[in-house]
Parts: structure tokens; C-alpha cells; sequence
């Protein structure tokens, strides 16, 4: 594989590569036109965009089980074509929504081993990688088991777990949290946290793509509509309801509670607790990422915890925030993001295709 | 809509038996014969014996009688017909007349041979399959040399069966939640029939969304497995039995059938 | 319907047998890799739809259906009746392990007139074609297979004609009900996702398969 990587000067950096990639259905239904990103090692990004923006179809062309009509995918250097489909697939994990798509063997064994045993590896290997994959996802002890024995959210986990197994480099979740309960949810993202690979996560769920990603890509009609850090465009109101989207429900929360403290008029008692909670909350979501939730508001007084929740997540809110100087790479004309036919002829993709955010150039 | 059904075949295979021990090649090639031999039977006795060897069978595995309600059930009431009509049209001099109807003793004791015989193989397939986890039961059909492709097919028929069956539950809750009420008429036809169009809809969606998966996995047309079976010299020994008392049985038989020409008994 | 055991003669039972291998071998000749899975899992649709009890006045009978997976799965509807006679057999012990041969080759067979009946109405002009031919089709599927099963009966010998021909009627109330139900489907299906039923395939993307060598396993 060395040789294949000469070719790209930065490849050692870019693990995905997608160039200008556009893709037809044989029923004309076009869905990929021109859909450019990139993506470095280790990086974690969250994919965004309404139902039908093309998640599925994209994330089908990262290990090539859809192969563009026109342009080009690389993954960590290589291109994405019919003669490297087994090394391709090799690096690329995709975890499916429904687990039980991808959970069709017999036994919990079979099903994580099924990888491994497809890439010929010797039988110690296989049984070392199936026993550490399982410790990864805490189902130690469940091989003799049959899958659709399991509960749906050890079904979740073990889907990720016949991913793991074959140690892909990059790993794409196609909604990793949907109907999980919650410890099992907060499992997942603390794992997703900790995790070191590159890490690609489609989701509608907002409040795990802020709580794990350090980047968003907003895919609006087969492009990318927007592409920067992840807290300025999750924190983009305008933005995300333009494409039915809304606000992650913690940002939401903390709007609310916020505009109620602001406008309504309410006794002492009502406005300390709610400004405890939003002071509690802007801790939980606070810069570093982290997860501490502190309850110990009770020796602020009042005019503090305005202070503490104003300056940060509401002036995003305000109207009219896209201009040119703006660093957050919305570059799409409004009319691209309209779902009609208008929004559609804008034409060859080379000029409408989105800037390029800063951290990927 | 459906009764109750218990789809794992393999729900009683972690017991402990001489058969759940027996390896599964063996066990399966052995009963296979075991069950042809007695589907070839013509005496009543041989097939009283087949019956009796069965059970003896289903006791030692250890398997809970309620296991096999359901398929000795299915026996009782496809047969009930033959008892019913073949003592009153079996051709030739009937014995007496019943309620005007020609009564032959030949016609009843087809019908018992045939009811025993059907019990006892129902017996020895359930105690087959019932002692050895499926997936096991699959791999070793295909050492026994059945095509992989059918083998694949088999396992992954059996999976998604699983998964049907609660969506087909879900979906028939909900269809009674709404008020639906099946009745001898074409309207209950209709909605069935759109019941299960649209569970073909769903599952149609399912077949690329599995391939897609499969293939992810690095799948080319072939389920390869770890599982390696290991036959111990009991596994010999149990086969050897079994084929020993299927050619007992048959031999007992064609005695049977010896005696019965020359002296009319049986 | 299912034949159980033990009533059929050895010739019969081994007819079944190397029936269904002619007939199997035929109808998965050149079987893509795609359709394993494909066959599979719409098989396991099948399995519990044949669950479905539809009440009969005072009794009820299950579905078979076999009408409806020839106008699904064309050709391909033989391998997968095979698949789930096998899995029935097994795992309910309905029919038997002797008697497989015979109940594919039967239901199977039906399936494979359905959906040579279903194929016809390319070449009529109706206002309600799929419901038409849909229900001809589950009629075509029952009654041919009622027809193999008396024929394996007469087979056996004289004294289960009688047998063959009570068999034989109690099919027709089934046929009926399997006409409509399979009818009803069929428009269903037209009207809501015609890729579904066989013989009208729209383009369609294939997922890309890895065409390399697989890695060999000693």
C-alpha cells in the first residue's frame, strides 16, 4: 500500500478524500452532485442534514459499495475503485443503523468473526480479535450466544463490535444512538470520546455530534452546505432550521430557560433555580467538551448568573450573522438550501460547491 | 392470527445427554438412516418397535415432552382424516358394514401403520435437531456434503425469521389496536393480503441494507466458520447402534411381512 | 399443505427427492451472490407469513402462499420453498424429514405454475391486471400443488385413492382463499412497490462486490 500513498503529497494526513464526487441512480435520481470534503486521521465529524440529503448514498461510497458516477474518493491516499475493494473495506467500518442488518449470523461468534475470517487471518488471530472486540463493547462471555436472542442495545453494541473486529482505521456511524437507552447511550459517546480513530458520525441526534465531534458537515441536496467546528454550527439556529434541522436539545433547553429568565416576569425563588440549571448546564457543555456537571450555583448571586450565560451561546442567534468576514464557512447561497425546483438548477457544481473550512486547508 | 410460537428448534440443546454429546455428523447421517428405515416399514409390529426405539430415544436426550406438542399435534391432525376414510374405501371385501358405510380391517390398520410410523420419525427428528444448536445442525449437513449455498440460505433464513416474526407481531398488534377483527369474509382476505405486501415492502428494503452489510465485511459468496467437530470413539460407538437397530427393524419387518403371507396375522 | 410422514411409498419418497435436486439445480442456475441473501431473507417473510391462521367459520386454516412467492421470486421461488419445507420440517415438524422432497416438488411446483400464469398478463389489457392475474396466480399455485400431492397418493396405491380425492376437494375452500389473499397482494404490491414482484425489475443500483480471490482456508 505504500507505493499507492507516493501519489497524495499530504496523504499521510487525509484519511477521506472526497473530490468533487457526483452520483446518479440508474432511476435518474440524482443525489451526490458534487460533494466535496475532506477529513485527517483522528479527526471526529459529524455528518448533519435533513432526511434524503444523500447520508446514505455517501456513506456508501466510503467503502465503495457505490462507486461515483464522476470524480473521485480516496481513502488514506488511495483511490476508491473495483481493484482495491478488499483493502478499501479493510479500513473502512461502517455501523449500520438496524443492527439487525448487520448482525446475520448464527452466534455472537460467528458475527464478529465473520470479518476476520473474510480477510483469511489465522484462527488464533480471528479468536484473540473477536474476544478483544467483545471486551470493547462489554458483551465478554456472549459468543455461544445467538444475536436476535440479545436486547437491542446489546444488539447495538455488538454491531459495533463486528466492525471493530477487523480493526478499521476509520469508523462511520449511520445513527449510533437511536432507541439506545440512555447509560447505554452515554457509554457509547464516552467510548466515541476515547476513541483515537477517525470517526465519522451520521446523525440526526445533534447532542451526541456536539458532545463527540470537534467538526460538523452539513449535507444539504448532495453537497456540503457548510463545514466548520462543531459548536459554531450546531450553534447556528438559522442554519440548522433553514434545513430541517433544530437546535441540539441541550442548546434548546438552555434558550428557553434563558429566554424565560430574560422576559417573564417570575418571583426570586423561580429565577435562582432556573439560573442554577442554566449555569449547571453551561458547565456540562462547556468549552473543554467535557461532561462535569457542577451543582453549586447556590453562591452566585442573580446578576452573576446573567453574566455566566449570556456571552457565549446566544450571539450565534442573532439574525444576519453570515457575512463575508464570517469564519464559518456557510457558503451556500440560500437558495441551494430550498428543497424546490428553483434551489436545484444552480448548475455545475464546480462554482457552487461550498469553501473549504480552514481546518481541512 | 398465530399461536404462540417457539421458533428456536435448539432451545434444549445445552442439556446434558448421550445424544447431545453425540457429534452432530454422526448423529444427523445416523438418525437420517435411522428415519428412512422406518419410513419403509409395513408391519404393524416393526412400527410398534420404531415407536417404542423413539421414545426411548427422546428420553435419553432429555428433551421436555412439551417440546414436541406442537409437531405431534400437526401429526395427529393431518392423519385423523385417513382414519376416518381409508377403513371405508379401502378396496376390496370389507368385513361389515358400519352405519351403511363398508368397514375393511385392512383400511384401519393402514392407518395405524401409518400414524405410527409418522410419530416415531417426528419423534427421532425432533430429538435430532433439538439436541444440537442449530448453526451446528447447519455445518454439519454441509460436511455431510449439502450444497454451501443451501446451507447459507438455511442459517440465514432462520435469522431473519426471528426478526419477521416481531415485526409481523408489532404490525398485528397495531392492526387490532385499531380495530380489526378477522371474520370468514373477503375483507379479512384483503387486509391480509396487504399485511403481507407490506411486510414483503419491508423486507425487500431489508435484502439491500443486509447485502450492503455483508459485503462491507469484506462477504464473497461464502459463510466460513471456525467450528471444527471432533469425533470421540462414543460417536462411533452410538452410530454403530443406530445402524445396527435400523437394520433390525427393517429385518423384523420383512419377517413380519413373511409370517403375515403365510399365516394372514398382522 | 404438507404431506406428513409415513404414508408415502419408498418410490414416491425418493421421486420427491430427485425431483426437487432436478428441479433445484435448475431453477438456481447461475445465482448471484446478491441473491443469497436476497432469497434468504424473503424466504423468512414467507415462513411467518405461513403462520397466518385465517379463520374458517368455526376452524381455521394457515396460508401457504406458495402462489404469491412464484410472483415474487420467479424461477428463484422453487430454491426458496426448499428452504423453508426444510426449515419447517425441522423446526415444527410439519410434513417431515422424509417427505421434504415431496413437499417441495409440490408447493414448489405451485409456485412455478403461478408464476407462469402470472407472466400471462402481459398479454391482456385489464382495467385490474394484477388483481386479476394476482388471484389466478394463488388459485394456479394451491390447485396444482393439491394436484401433485393426489397424484403422490394415487401413486402409492389403490387404497389411498379415495384419500387423494378428499385431499383433493379440501384444497378447493383453500384455493379460494389463497386466490384472494394472493390477489389482494399482488395490486398492493403494484400500486405500492413494483420492483417487488418478478418479471418487472426496474434499474436498479447494484451494491459493488469484491471480485478479488477470496483468501484461501485450508
Amino acid at each position: 500500500m505504500s507505493e499507492e500513498r507516493l501519489h497524495v503529497s499530504e496523504g499521510t494526513e487525509t484519511m477521506i478524500d472526497v473530490d468533487q464526487v457526483w452520483f446518479t441512480y440508474p432511476d435518474g435520481h440524482e443525489v451526490l452532485k458534487g460533494l466535496s470534503c475532506r477529513i485527517r486521521r483522528g479527526e471526529k465529524v459529524a455528518l448533519i442534514g435533513p432526511n434524503g440529503a444523500g447520508k446514505s448514498t455517501f456513506m456508501s461510497h466510503l467503502n465503495g459499495v457505490l462507486l461515483p458516477t464522476s470524480g473521485r474518493v480516496l481513502i488514506d491516499g488511495m483511490e476508491v475503485n473495483k481493484s482495491n475493494l478488499t483493502a478499501i473495506r479493510r479500513k473502512v467500518g461502517i455501523v449500520f443503523q438496524d443492527p439487525d442488518d448487520q448482525l446475520f449470523c448464527p452466534t455472537v461468534f460467528d458475527d464478529v468473526a465473520f470479518g476476520p475470517l473474510n480477510l483469511g487471518l489465522p484462527r488464533e488471530e480471528i479468536e484473540a480479535r473477536v474476544r478483544e472486540a467483545l471486551a470493547v463493547v462489554g458483551l465478554e462471555g456472549f459468543e455461544q450466544r445467538s444475536s436476535f436472542h440479545l436486547s437491542f442495545g446489546e444488539r447495538k453494541r455488538l454491531a459495533l463490535a463486528t466492525v471493530l473486529s477487523y480493526r478499521p482505521d476509520i469508523l462511520v456511524f449511520d445513527e449510533p444512538s437511536t432507541n439506545m437507552d440512555p447509560l447505554n447511550r452515554r457509554n457509547l459517546i464516552n467510548w466515541l470520546k476515547a476513541s483515537d480513530k477517525t470517526i465519522l458520525l451520521c446523525t440526526h441526534d445533534l447532542d451526541i455530534a456536539l458532545e463527540v465531534c470537534d467538526r460538523c458537515l452539513l449535507l444539504v441536496d448532495g453537497r456540503i452546505a457548510a463545514d466548520g467546528p462543531a459548536r459554531e454550527i450546531l450553534y447556528d439556529r438559522r442554519l440548522l432550521e433553514e434545513n430541517q434541522l433544530e437546535l441540539p436539545l441541550a442548546l434548546m433547553t438552555h434558550e428557553l430557560l434563558h429566554g424565560i429568565l430574560h422576559e417573564q416576569e417570575m418571583d426570586e425563588e423561580h429565577r435562582q433555580i432556573i439560573g442554577r440549571f442554566l449555569h449547571a448546564h453551561r458547565h456540562a457543555h462547556g468549552p473543554d467538551g467535557h461532561v462535569h456537571v457542577h451543582l453549586h450555583a447556590h453562591d452566585h448571586d442573580h446578576s452573576h448568573l446573567h453574566e455566566e450565560v449570556d456571552e457565549r451561546h446566544f450571539h450565534e442567534f442573532e439574525p444576519h450573522d453570515h457575512g463575508e468576514g464570517d469564519h464559518r464557512h456557510v457558503g451556500i447561497p440560500h437558495s441551494h438550501v430550498r428543497r424546490d425546483g428553483a434551489g436545484r438548477d444552480t448548475g455545475g457544481g464546480g462554482e457552487s460547491s461550498p469553501r473549504r473550512g480552514s481546518r481541512v486547508d | 392470527m398465530s399461536d404462540a410460537v417457539a421458533l428456536d428448534i435448539d432451545r434444549y440443546a445445552h442439556l446434558e445427554s448421550p445424544v447431545q454429546r453425540w457429534d452432530p455428523r454422526f448423529k444427523i447421517a445416523t438418525l437420517a438412516v435411522l428415519v428412512l428405515a422406518i419410513a419403509l416399514l409395513q408391519t404393524l409390529p416393526a412400527a410398534g418397535l420404531a415407536l417404542v426405539l423413539a421414545a426411548f430415544l427422546l428420553g435419553l436426550s432429555n428433551l421436555p415432552a412439551r417440546f414436541l406438542t406442537h409437531g405431534l399435534g400437526f401429526v395427529v391432525v393431518f392423519l385423523l382424516p385417513f382414519f376416518l376414510v381409508m377403513p371405508f374405501s379401502y378396496p376390496g371385501a370389507p368385513a361389515f358394514e358400519l352405519l351403511g358405510l363398508p368397514f375393511a380391517w385392512e383400511g384401519l390398520r393402514l392407518a395405524l401403520l401409518i400414524f405410527l410410523k409418522a410419530l416415531a420419525i417426528v419423534m427421532i427428528s425432533f430429538t435430532a435437531f433439538g439436541s444440537t444448536r442449530f448453526d451446528l445442525s447447519m455445518l454439519a449437513l454441509q460436511r455431510l456434503k449439502c450444497p454451501s449455498v443451501v446451507v447459507q440460505m438455511l442459517l440465514f433464513t432462520y435469522r431473519y425469521t426471528f426478526v419477521f416474526l416481531g415485526e409481523m407481531r408489532r404490525m398485528y398488534t397495531s392492526m387490532r389496536a385499531r380495530g380489526f377483527v378477522p371474520g370468514t369474509n373477503l375483507a379479512t382476505l384483503r387486509i391480509y393480503g396487504h399485511f403481507v405486501g407490506t411486510l414483503l415492502v419491508r423486507s425487500f428494503d431489508r435484502t439491500d441494507r443486509v447485502y450492503k452489510a455483508m459485503l462491507s465485511k469484506g462477504y464473497r459468496g461464502e459463510l466460513h466458520s471456525l467450528v471444527t467437530f471432533q469425533a470421540v470413539p462414543a460417536d462411533y460407538v452410538k452410530t454403530a447402534a443406530g445402524l445396527v437397530l435400523a437394520f433390525l427393524l427393517l429385518s423384523a419387518d420383512r419377517a413380519g411381512l413373511w409370517v403375515r403371507a403365510e399365516t394372514g396375522w398382522f | 399443505m404438507h404431506i406428513s410422514e409415513g404414508i408415502l411409498s419408498a418410490p414416491v419418497l425418493t421421486a420427491g427427492f430427485a425431483g426437487t435436486a432436478v428441479l433445484a439445480a435448475g431453477t438456481m442456475r447461475r445465482l448471484d451472490m446478491e441473491e443469497i441473501p436476497k432469497i434468504s431473507v424473503i424466504t423468512s417473510v414467507f415462513f411467518v407469513a405461513s403462520l397466518i391462521k385465517v379463520p374458517v367459520g368455526p376452524a381455521s386454516v394457515h396460508l401457504i402462499l406458495n402462489g404469491l412467492v412464484g410472483i415474487v421470486l420467479g424461477w428463484r421461488a422453487f430454491p426458496a420453498i426448499m428452504l423453508g419445507i426444510i426449515l419447517q420440517a425441522i423446526i415444527f415438524g410439519h410434513g417431515g424429514v422424509t417427505v421434504i422432497g415431496v413437499n417441495t416438488l409440490m408447493l414448489g411446483g405451485g409456485a412455478l405454475v403461478a408464476y407462469g400464469v402470472w407472466q400471462l398478463r402481459h398479454r391482456f389489457h385489464l382495467r385490474q391486471r394484477e388483481l386479476v392475474f394476482g388471484a389466478l396466480a394463488g388459485a394456479a399455485g394451491t390447485i396444482s400443488s393439491g394436484l401433485v400431492l393426489a397424484l403422490a397418493l394415487v401413486t402409492t396405491g389403490e387404497a389411498f385413492h379415495a384419500i387423494a380425492a378428499t385431499v383433493l376437494a379440501a384444497h378447493i375452500p383453500i384455493m379460494l382463499i389463497e386466490a384472494a389473499v394472493v390477489g389482494a397482494c399482488a395490486e398492493f404490491l403494484q400500486r405500492i412497490k413494483p420492483d417487488v414482484l418478478a418479471g418487472q425489475q426496474l434499474p436498479r443500483q447494484r451494491p459493488v462486490a469484491d471480485s478479488a480471490t477470496p483468501p484461501s482456508r485450508e
